[in-house]
């Protein structure tokens, strides 16, 4: 099984237990259906960090108050601001199969959400190495709604780096991103090499979800 | 008058605004528009170098300034527009140019995605823009530049503010990627059939690519576009180095290729982000003096929908006729229990049986049309990219669903009744649309061809006085039965010819009118419409679900060497073994169509040898046909109701039990779900054709909250609600705890269920329960979603919580049976 299924499965909260062959169909089918809608977007902008314990991070002129993300970007000297979309088509697909087949709808989501990841990933990766040339190691890549990180702060993210003319990123009254299939994050990048093992999913505090990495 | 000059002589946009500014110190996140009032001096500075390198069109720092973008106290709006309008004059005077300047006031998206794929709504979006440019076209703009947009439905929003409250003329540009479509979906013709619908001076692209990009975009524009077009590229791509951004195509560079959009036939030039006056300079230096290639008027019939357009041509279309009440139990039952979904389905359905259009008749006596009609077009937008039919005789409902639609619609339709034409002429003038023509008048429908053409020439000149060209109309020639009239088919044929000889104009008609009153009406209608389709019909009103009128279609197409190779043809029935009789039985044009066969179909499955399932088998393992097929072998074998009894309920219970015991998982839970409703659909309509009434069904309200977009969850429990026996009304997502309260009292409903995804939104869902509890105490209210837990259920003052969509089922059961006790 690719990753990319194994990620899906793990959305549609399989955690261990087998998949049977309807399921693997229907994501096999899935995959190839948002293939043809999906259009990956993303941007992002570097800035000086000026301070990141666990009372504020400061960067331009901008303050967050986060212990979390204090944590994850302490010892750091640069931030990176970090947007990607999926693109709208996806929740047109997503909500036209929710009108025809409900078990089609969910796994489309857990699909998505799992390319999702995976071209964010891809992103950082650039990214690293961008920076690996001037000397500074990526830190995880932490969003708004981890840990104490609030969401609210998605809309500096999405003014900052200019979401909405840029790929289509944008934001509802209630903070929610749509298109649905988005991400924005924050990366630290320092000039430590830290091995880093408590990324987003594990640093939660909501132990006992079905979903989670390290319990799989 | 720039719309003198606009498209005959070369007209110079300036440059980039943005990264000169923050050259100047703006802040990443600052809102430029404050520096009109702050920094004055700086802003004209800007202006006066951009008309000194040239520029004739000089766009005021107005970007950002609607009130959804810009919403600052110590900064009134229209303070911030007037001086940024007054800062261009001021800039134009100390210039000392000699030829005119002309102010154009700059609008700019929102960044916000309007319903019903974001939360904004098309209203508030048009409010945004009118306030703006009322301050502008005050303060002095001589035009009004809406640019960088991405999504078609704010432009029209714009384009409408602009329209209704200005007398300025409005150009319009939008980003295109290189795939040549805008971030939400509409490709090139798209693009241009809404923006030439809604009567814009110009309009072309900007932002997003550098000039060379733009040269197989700005082509593109010219095989669709009648009129002067705008090319405004960036400086290349932006790159990152360290801090700094900057843009990779230089001045002298920018300006040969820029020289090459003036060649390839753009008639408004200019720079966005990146561009400096340096650029401009250089541009200008070298295209001066260039002539214009003017945009040759083209005569394509366009429609289109957020994403696509549909170019009428050789082929015939096919416009799906099925969400029209008339003659639809089912549909008007739909209507009456304001049950959108059924016609969202629809309209999927049609889309996926081959339809190109899509027709939208709402009208019922005892409906509010309008309000029916905005809803349908809305829903449909967020599930088909095809382009709508509006289709009503109330003008009012007309109206408000072409205001509403996200593109240039079909409009059905106007006849040549004077006072037809009086009231639909101007709306199409306004939205934009390409209307069907119906070919009788005061005097009725004319028995012969020579009276329809007559009228359809009448049609044609009356919609002149209007603007309205012929490639915006579609004669409908009209089919008469011919149980009734017996020359009904052979006048309509030869209408059909003539007005697309004679007149030059596309037809459409309602293909299945011809055999009303017959016997096995598809044989009739199929041969008929392939006799229209010969004698020029472009496009057809008929139901894609049939499979006889799908047949002439594509054989028609094979026939006349429009399916190269055959190989839509091919691929489709290639695989078909011809069978006597295949596929005529469900097709009475009706109902039935859509719904599986009897019989037949059942040996299909268990194709290995093995043992045939049964039907708890087949429900448990989620197979959705076989559960269809099954079923339907045992009708008439078995009672519906032991058939739900012996079969349906327990597998039901055996899969909602495995899930809750960690052995099922959500997709599997749903698959079962799902054939099960297969079966139990068959079910129904048996009961129903029997005479019996159904069980009475206790009724379920279910919503996502107010500002919450995400309705996978509740989509999730109304389906298993409804497996298990309960009515649900679902009001859909980003529900006002109003809207819930008012169906609750209406329907007097006894249990609610809300979903909300996030901390946000579950403020809403705390708000809904409170007006719940005040105004309708007896009612119990189920809650679910990400972030809740029992804690914060109670919080909030729910009455239960559910982990999973089952166990919403289980409350809801014994809710009731207690209730029952």
């Amino acid at each position: 099984m690719d990753q990319l299924t194994k990620e899906a499965i793990r959305y549609l909260g399989y955690g261990r237990h087998a998949v049977d062959d309807q399921t693997l169909k229907l994501v096999a089918d899935s995959f190839w259906n948002l293939q043809t809608v999906i259009s990956r977007k993303s941007v992002y902008r570097i800035f000086a960090l000026e301070r990141a314990d666990e009372e504020q991070v400061q960067f331009e002129n901008v303050e967050i108050h986060s212990r979390n993300l204090g944590k994850n970007l302490a010892g750091c000297e640069k931030i990176v601001l970090f947007g990607a979309t999926l693109g709208i088509e996806t929740d047109r697909l997503i909500s036209r199969i929710s009108k025809m087949d409900m078990a089609k709808a969910v796994v489309l989501q857990a699909c998505a959400a799992a390319l999702l990841e995976e071209y964010c990933d891809a992103c950082q990766r650039q990214i690293a190495e961008e920076l690996r040339e001037e000397g500074y190691f990526l830190r995880p890549r932490f969003s708004p709604g981890y840990g104490d990180f609030s969401i609210q702060y998605q809309q500096m993210m999405v003014q900052m780096l200019d979401t909405a003319k840029k790929i289509g990123l944008t934001l509802t009254e209630g903070c929610m991103m749509a298109p649905s299939k988005s991400v924005t994050a924050v990366i630290g990048a320092g000039k430590s090499h830290l091995a880093c093992h408590r990324q987003g999913c594990e640093a939660c505090s909501k132990k006992d979800c079905i979903y989670r990495r390290d319990t799989l | 008058m720039i719309r003198e000059d606009l498209g005959k002589k070369l007209l110079f946009f300036d440059g980039g605004m943005g990264t000169l500014l923050q050259a100047k110190g703006l802040k990443p996140g600052e809102l430029p528009e404050t520096w009109n009032v702050d920094h004055a001096g700086d802003i004209i500075g800007i202006h006066q170098a951009y008309i000194e390198a040239g520029s004739d069109l000089v766009l005021t720092n107005t970007f950002g300034a609607n009130a959804l973008k810009f919403c600052r106290d110590d900064y009134p709006l229209e303070k911030v527009v007037q001086s940024a309008v007054s800062h261009v004059k001021e800039a134009a005077r100390r210039a000392g140019r000699e030829r005119e300047v002309y102010t154009a006031l700059d609008v700019g998206p929102t960044g916000k995605l309007l319903k019903p794929m974001g939360d904004l709504e098309f209203e508030a979006a048009y409010e945004a823009f009118r306030q703006v440019m009322i301050y502008g076209e005050r303060a002095g703009a001589d035009l009004i530049h809406i640019e960088t947009m991405s999504d078609t439905y704010e432009i029209k929003a714009a384009v409408l503010a602009a329209k209704e409250n200005t007398r300025l003329p409005v150009f319009v540009t939008a980003i295109f990627d290189e795939r040549k479509k805008l971030l939400t979906g509409a490709d090139v013709p798209a693009v241009v059939s809404l923006l030439e619908g809604l009567r814009v001076d110009a309009l072309g692209i900007n932002c997003g690519l550098g000039p060379a990009q733009m040269l197989p975009i700005l082509e593109e524009l010219r095989t669709y576009a009648s009129i002067p077009l705008i090319v405004k590229p960036n400086a290349g791509l932006p790159r990152q180095k360290g801090k700094e951004t900057f843009y990779d195509v230089l001045p002298q560079d920018f300006a040969q290729t820029m020289q090459t959009v003036v060649e390839k036939g753009a008639a408004v030039i200019g720079g966005c982000c990146g561009t400096t006056p340096e650029h401009i300079r250089s541009m200008i230096q070298v295209c001066k003096g260039m002539q214009v290639k003017p945009t040759e008027k083209k005569a394509f019939t366009m429609v289109s929908s957020y994403g696509q357009a549909v170019v009428f041509g050789k082929d015939s279309k096919i416009i799906g006729e099925r969400i029209n009440p008339t003659g639809k139990k089912k549909l008007k039952q739909a209507l009456k229990e304001h049950n959108l979904d059924y016609i969202l389905k629809e309209g999927i359905l049609q889309e996926e049986k081959g339809a190109h259009i899509l027709d939208v008749n709402v009208g019922l006596p005892d409906i509010d049309e309008t309000k029916m009609m905005v809803e349908a077009v809305q829903g449909l937008q967020s599930v088909t990219s095809l382009p709508l039919q509006i289709d009503t005789v109330d003008i009012r409902a007309m109206e408000a669903a072409l205001r509403i639609y996200n593109g240039k619609p079909m409009v059905n339709s106007v006849s040549g009744k004077q006072e037809s034409m009086d009231a639909v002429f101007p709306l199409v003038a306004k939205y934009g649309g390409v209307v069907i023509g119906l070919t009788l008048d005061e005097a009725g429908i004319p028995q012969t061809a020579d009276g329809r053409v007559e009228i359809a020439e009448k049609i044609i000149r009356e919609a002149e006085k209007y603007g309205i060209e012929k490639k915006d109309l579609v004669m409908d020639v009209l089919s008469m039965t011919i149980s009734s009239e017996p020359q009904g088919a052979i006048v309509a044929l030869e209408a059909l010819r003539r007005v697309r000889k004679e007149l030059g104009v596309h037809t459409v008609l309602g293909v299945s009118n011809i055999s009303f009153g017959l016997p096995c009406r598809p044989v009739i209608n199929s041969h008929f419409y392939t006799m229209a389709m010969y004698s020029g019909l472009s496009a057809g009103i008929v139901n894609p679900c049939s499979e006889d009128m799908m047949k002439a279609y594509d054989a028609y197409h094979a026939l006349l060497c429009l399916d190269e190779n055959c190989s839509r043809y091919v691929e489709k029935y290639g695989a078909l073994k011809v069978v006597s009789g295949l596929g005529s039985a469900a097709d009475t044009g009706g109902d039935a169509a859509g719904s599986a066969g009897p019989g037949g179909s059942v040996s299909n499955f268990g194709k290995s040898g093995s043992q045939p399932m049964s039907l708890q088998t087949v429900i448990e393992k989620g197979l959705k046909e076989e559960a269809g097929s099954i079923t339907a072998s045992l009708i008439g074998k078995e009672k519906p109701l032991d058939i739900i009894n012996r079969w349906l309920i327990p597998a039901l219970d055996q899969v909602g039990k495995g899930f809750e015991q960690g052995t099922v998982f959500l997709p599997q839970l749903l698959m079962s779900a799902e054939a099960a409703k297969s079966a139990f659909a068959l079910l129904k309509q048996e009961i129903e054709k029997s005479g019996a009434s159904e069980e009475k069904k206790e009724k379920v309200a279910l919503a996502t909250v107010k500002g919450d977009i995400h309705d996978i969850g509740k989509n999730i429990v109304k389906v298993l609600l409804e497996n298990y026996g309960f009515a649900v009304i679902d009001l859909g997502k980003d529900v006002p705890p109003k809207t819930i309260l008012k169906v609750v009292k209406e329907e007097g409903i006894r249990l609610v269920g809300l979903s909300a995804l996030m901390t946000t939104t579950v403020v809403s869902m705390e708000e809904t329960i409170s007006l719940l509890r005040r105004e309708a105490p007896e009612c119990r209210i189920m809650v679910g979603g990400a972030v809740l837990n029992q804690e914060y259920a109670d919080q909030i003052g729910a009455d239960f919580y559910g982990k999973d969509a089952m166990q919403s089922v289980y409350y809801a059961q014994e809710l009731f049976s207690h209730e029952k006790q």
